[in-house]
């Protein structure tokens, strides 16, 4: 355990190292990522300023969610970049030198990328949630927790969606517009999900899970909400495990489209 | 000789689904069945240098890819340093070397000696013996002045010696070649050839290499196994497969004046260059030492070649055999 740690550790760094090498092309991306983010979160500060709240979400509620979908892209594309392509990247059969290797094969697919524009979202997040979340010191374990399931969650869902790739061609593009679509999911107050829509943003895409769970247990810390967290998180992270290995099993029976 | 590869009835079928013409036809495609391997027997010894050859289809990369633990066969048996690849994957993966020449197992964007220190952490070296390993790996193959250069940036050729001494940075016993040198100028091909019959034959280390390059199996490989349609056609060493399939000699004379003009049973002219007269020669109907006599006596020889034809005419002559059988 302790080396794998250590593998994905100096994997991690080499992958970052590689994303700062272009320093011209780093420095664009990531102050783009976060013109990006300033452009978002300014459209919100001004719908606020007129309408006070909606459905119940003040500022400080819209901040504390953009705060968190930016900390999960941004972890995620820091720390597990290869997310972002990884149908892709089993679609061109990639995966056969990593067979040959004696090392887990989800965390070398996370890991062979860290994206760039993942810092803006990153740094983003810090500005947003220090100045308008309101949120105290104390709120801060809560919060990493909440990052780190939510991230889990994003993840695993980015490796259910890719696994697409063991059955169809098609799931190039496919995968990566339902990982976009719980991004978008992802971004908008909870309260405007009702229905039929809530069960599919806590179902098939996880947006429930990215954001709104974490968020309302940094606001409403308890056993309840933490409980509801620690669920999504293992949940969608055994679905994706469950689903990569179905299909890796696929792949090795030569029943897979890069076969 | 130990038995590091053995092969029992190894077969592996593909299931594509074939679309038929028309709109509705697009709903309920064909099935179709490929047989890739078809039950195929082999046996390698320890520090073999074995070459599978075959045209493309034959089903040369996935029996390479079996027995790397890639793929699951469809039935049969292999063993592979005695273990079953493909349910032995990670324990069968510190013990082997495998190159594909079309994909890469180095980190694109870094320098290679960072992908080489990755794969320290991959395979659970030990610092010492692997820089060791690194430092006579870089002088043999000349990568001083490659190893801070990022992979992408290298050129085919350097990239393919880099990915070569990536494959055998763990000291494996066996090393799996897939095309190594597919892509690659003349140059580069000698170079690759050339380190890897040298590593194999000075450590002791087996080989099993696919190509097309006819080349890489006469100067690496002692022994061919060739493949046609998923089956084992040939399994010979190669010196022998030369005889058996040739019974012919290529000999070129080199004259100052007029080429040489023979009538001998057997011996027909290739294109041949001006003051070079190139001869093929059917040895069972005429023997070389009665081609040369003949051309002595004619006058104005300077210099005389002997040599076996190509591989690639070896090849399509056992095609052609197996096909008219």
């Amino acid at each position: 355990m302790i080396g794998s740690l250590r593998l994905y550790a100096a994997q991690s760094a080499a992958a970052i190292r590689t994303s700062f090498s272009d320093r011209g092309n780093f420095a664009i991306q990531v102050g783009g990522m976060l013109l990006n983010d300033v452009f978002f979160l300014t459209l919100w500060v001004l719908f606020f300023a007129g309408f006070r709240s909606i459905g119940g979400w003040g500022l400080s509620d819209m901040a504390l969610l953009f705060g968190l979908t930016m900390s999960v892209v941004g972890v995620s594309g820091v720390f597990f970049g290869g997310y972002r392509d990884m149908a892709a990247t089993l679609l061109r059969g990639e995966l056969d030198a990593l067979l040959t290797q004696p090392k887990g094969l989800i965390s070398r697919l996370l890991v062979r990328e860290s994206i760039a524009t993942a810092w803006g979202d990153l740094a983003g997040a810090v500005f947003v949630l220090a100045v308008f979340a309101k949120l105290s010191w104390s709120d801060l374990p809560v919060l990493l927790l909440g990052i780190a399931a939510g991230t889990t969650v994003y993840v695993s869902a980015a490796i259910s969606f890719a696994s697409l790739a063991f059955w169809a061609a098609g799931a190039r593009s496919f995968a990566r517009d339902l990982t976009d679509f719980t991004l978008l999911f992802s971004s908008y107050p909870g309260s405007i999900y009702q229905g039929a829509v809530k069960a599919i943003a806590f179902t098939i895409l996880p947006a429930g899970f990215v954001v709104l769970a974490p968020m309302g247990m940094v606001r409403h810390p308890s056993g309840e909400t933490l409980g509801l967290v620690a669920f999504g998180a293992v949940l969608h992270a055994g679905i994706a495990a469950a689903l990569f290995n179905l299909g890796l099993a696929r792949y090795r029976r030569g029943a897979s489209p890069s076969m | 000789m130990s038995a590091v590869i053995t092969v029992k009835s190894l077969s592996k079928a593909y299931r594509y689904a074939r679309r038929r013409g028309g709109f509705f036809e697009a709903f309920s495609p064909e099935h179709v069945i490929v047989e890739a391997v078809a039950g195929v027997d082999f046996e390698i010894g320890a520090g073999e240098r074995v070459a599978i050859i075959g045209p493309n289809g034959a089903g040369k990369s996935t029996t390479l890819k079996m027995l790397s633990g890639i793929l699951e066969p469809s039935s049969g048996e292999a063993s592979v340093l005695g273990l079953t690849p493909w349910k032995q994957r990670k324990a069968l993966a510190y013990k082997i070397g495998v190159v594909f020449g079309q994909r890469s197992q180095l980190w694109g964007e870094l320098p290679a000696r960072e992908s080489f220190a990755l794969l320290r952490h991959i395979y659970d070296q030990e610092a010492a013996p692997f820089a060791k390993r690194l430092g006579e790996l870089t002088e043999r193959f000349a990568l001083a002045d490659l190893l801070d250069q990022p992979v992408h940036r290298m050129s085919l050729g350097q990239r393919m010696r880099c990915e070569i001494t990536a494959s055998l940075l763990h000291g494996p016993n066996l090393l799996f070649l897939d095309e190594p040198t597919i892509g690659l100028d003349v140059t580069a091909k000698a170079a690759i050839r050339d380190f890897i019959r040298e590593h194999a034959r000075d450590h002791g280390q087996t080989v099993l290499l696919t190509s097309h390059d006819t080349r890489d199996i006469e100067l690496v490989c002692d022994r061919v196994i060739v493949v046609n349609q998923g089956r084992i056609v040939v399994d010979q060493p190669t010196d022998q497969l030369r005889r058996r399939f040739l019974g012919r000699k290529i000999i070129t004379f080199q004259s100052a004046g007029q080429g040489v003009s023979l009538d001998l049973p057997g011996v027909t002219r290739r294109a041949s260059e001006a003051h070079a007269t190139i001869l093929e020669v059917d040895t069972r109907l005429t023997r070389v030492e009665q081609v040369i006599a003949a051309a002595l006596a004619d006058g104005g020889i300077e210099d005389v070649t002997i040599e076996d034809p190509p591989m690639e005419e070896v090849i399509a002559e056992i095609y052609a055999s197996t096909h008219a059988a």
